[in-house]
């Protein structure tokens, strides 16, 4: 028997999770370790991709056929998608989990791992459905009325942008004769206009991202790490691959994360809700991922492992109102992957998310980097609040009758691991004196963020001072259309 | 006018409404119609796509003879087709979950109006507690 080729193990792998989705579903109580053998095949298949042992393009059936890319673009995307789902999978290891939650991660895990190397439109139509869908389904899993309307909201937004998205693939068709993405950076400008709404609203970014705070705080605590980590990444990765290649994009796009960054800052400074904080968050963080396509894979890696802790650990919150925040003493757990979590996103060496900020500004020209550092301050100012609460002391609770829940969910403990891992062995991999004043103005950036922290604190008390409420159904389909039109006019 | 532009401008139209809607109707079963109607003008623009290098299917009913050399025929083409047939199914899976997830909503809100939803009156739901069946 000859050797298996990289080839097919490369698409061995991407059957395997949807093969065992389908396992999963007759054999349920298989489903953990299934799912757990997808996330480790995925992971492996990062370390390959960064190891060079796999081929870096697949054509499969023809001329006409499917073209993958497991390039070094799609490597720390894999890598992420493995870590945040075999997080969730080990995080809920203990408790019961409803019906089908593990076969639609299965699915899940298995859309976004296609839709990383996925580089023709029509794949990426029907990666980013079977994520849209899933992803739907996992919103739907508590089935309260609550859920009933959030899934409602996020399908049917996302299925027009994708319905936009088709129009423009269509044009791409009528214009070059191919579905490729180097095509579509030949086309012209409408059609990759139709094309960036579709991929920035599944990004989550500036306008049209507006959907995401509210679905990403009112989901279960699991599903928003999903969602959170890398759902948002199924629509940034194209975009990155898009921007490599057009450079009309490659104009376009930093302005928009950094209005995408911009916006998602002002509202978490002033939001009252700790959930709705770190969804607002995301949003920031999304728009930094996609200003340099060199940096954004690393960037992306760091803030969806820390952002997936800290949404795991909200389930165990004491509550969400941020206003009595200081004043409620968090379990050991909780506290630590907190501070860890945030200081990664902050940007504290040694943590990964240093790692990833400091690329990022290396990336970036001179005045763009200055920016990063600006919104870096005001990510600390919003982080600083959830610093506030004390450490409780374990004390053993008289009477319980249910076994007390572990202070570390391995899941949460696995995402904290690779934060620091990843970020020593970063620290490793590029030691030399440069990195001294680096360090020093990442210390910088925490200093002056916690003390707008300090100056914005009795603001947020003032009655007038409210931002507007954006995200009613009407205000997120206007704000699809204005994206759209404004891209429409601009990219040239 | 030509019959590829004037069909071009009617599949715009329909896009527009379809989006129009989706924007100004207060009540979700006519939003997720208004989004079908945008995912019909998406569906004819594919085939429109492809009905430019012809109009017969392109469907081999008998191999040709080797070195006889069929007559020309002009079939479309086959590529938008198979591209929207995939759509398509995806499309008609997504309208059944929605209407699904509708007739669900409408034990809140017989009416399905858009404000009953909005104003955050639904209670919460968490894995734990397992929702009600």
């Amino acid at each position: 028997m000859p050797p298996l080729s990289g080839q097919t193990l490369l698409i061995g792998w991407l059957l395997l999770p949807f093969i065992s989705a389908f396992l999963a579903a007759l054999l349920p109580p298989l489903a953990r370790w299934l799912a757990l053998a997808c996330c480790l095949a995925t992971g492996a298949v990062a370390g390959g991709i960064h190891a060079g042992a796999l081929p870096a393009s697949l054509h499969l059936l023809g001329p006409y056929g499917v073209v993958l890319q497991p390039d070094a673009l799609a490597a720390p995307f894999l890598l992420l998608n493995a870590l945040v789902c075999g997080a969730v999978v080990l995080d809920g290891w203990r408790r019961p989990m409803p019906g089908p939650f593990l076969l639609l991660l299965m699915v899940l895990h298995g859309g976004l791992a296609s839709a990383f190397v996925a580089v023709d439109l029509i794949s990426l139509y029907v990666t980013l459905e079977v994520v849209g869908i899933s992803a739907f389904l996992l919103i739907l899993i508590t089935r309260s009325d609550r859920s009933l309307w959030l899934a409602l909201r996020y399908l049917l937004i996302g299925n027009t942008v994708m319905t936009l998205y088709l129009i423009g693939a269509a044009v791409v068709y009528l214009e070059q004769g191919s579905f490729r993405l180097e095509a579509a950076a030949a086309a012209g400008a409408a059609a990759l206009a139709l094309l960036l709404v579709g991929l920035l609203t599944k990004a989550g970014l500036f306008l049209s991202g507006l959907w995401l705070p509210r679905t990403h705080a009112e989901a279960p605590a699991e599903v928003s790490a999903l969602l959170s980590g890398v759902v948002v990444a199924a629509g940034v990765v194209p975009l990155l691959r898009l921007a490599a290649v057009s450079p009309a994009l490659a104009d376009v796009l930093p302005l928009i994360g950094v209005a995408s960054a911009g916006l998602g800052l002002l509202f978490a400074l002033l939001e009252a809700d700790a959930k709705r904080l770190l969804a607002w968050s995301t949003l920031s963080q999304m728009g930094l991922v996609v200003l340099a396509p060199a940096a954004g894979g690393l960037y992306a890696l760091g803030h969806g492992l820390a952002k997936a802790a800290l949404f795991l650990v909200a389930r165990r919150f004491p509550g969400r109102d941020l206003a009595g925040w200081a004043g409620r003493p968090l379990p050991a757990g909780v506290w630590g992957t907190l501070w860890i979590g945030s200081l990664s996103i902050v940007g504290v060496p040694p943590l990964l998310g240093f790692f990833a900020k400091s690329g990022l500004e290396k990336a970036l020209p001179g005045p763009t980097a200055w920016l990063v550092s600006l919104l870096a301050v005001g990510t600390t100012a919003v982080y600083a609040r959830l610093w506030g609460a004390p450490l409780r002391r374990a004390t053993p609770q008289p009477g319980a009758a249910a076994e007390p829940e572990p202070a570390w969910s391995p899941g949460v403990l696995l995402l904290l691991a690779a934060l620091v891992l990843l970020g020593v062995g970063e620290a490793f991999r590029q030691w030399s004196p440069a990195l001294a004043p680096a360090a020093a103005k990442a210390a910088l950036v925490l200093a002056v963020g916690v003390g707008l922290h300090r100056l914005l604190q009795p603001l947020r008390r003032v009655a007038w001072l409210r931002l507007p409420d954006l995200e009613g159904f009407p205000d997120l389909v206007g704000g699809i259309g204005v994206v759209g039109a404004g891209l429409l006019v601009w990219v040239r | 006018m030509d019959a590829f532009r004037l069909l071009e401008l009617l599949i715009l139209v329909a896009v527009l409404v379809g989006f129009v809607g989706l924007l100004l109707r207060r009540n979700l079963f006519l939003k997720v119609l208004a989004m079908d109607v945008m995912g019909s003008a998406v569906v004819a623009l594919f085939v429109l796509v492809a009905a430019r290098s012809g109009l017969q299917s392109p469907i081999l009913t008998a191999r040709p003879a080797a070195g006889t050399g069929t007559a020309f025929v002009a079939v479309a083409d086959p590529i938008p087709q198979a591209v929207i047939l995939t759509a398509i199914v995806i499309g008609l899976s997504i309208q059944a979950l929605l209407l699904v997830v509708i007739t669900r909503l409408s034990r809140v809100d017989p009416s399905l109006d858009l404000g009953s939803f909005e104003r955050g009156g639904l209670q919460r739901g968490s894995l734990e507690a397992g929702g009600r069946r």
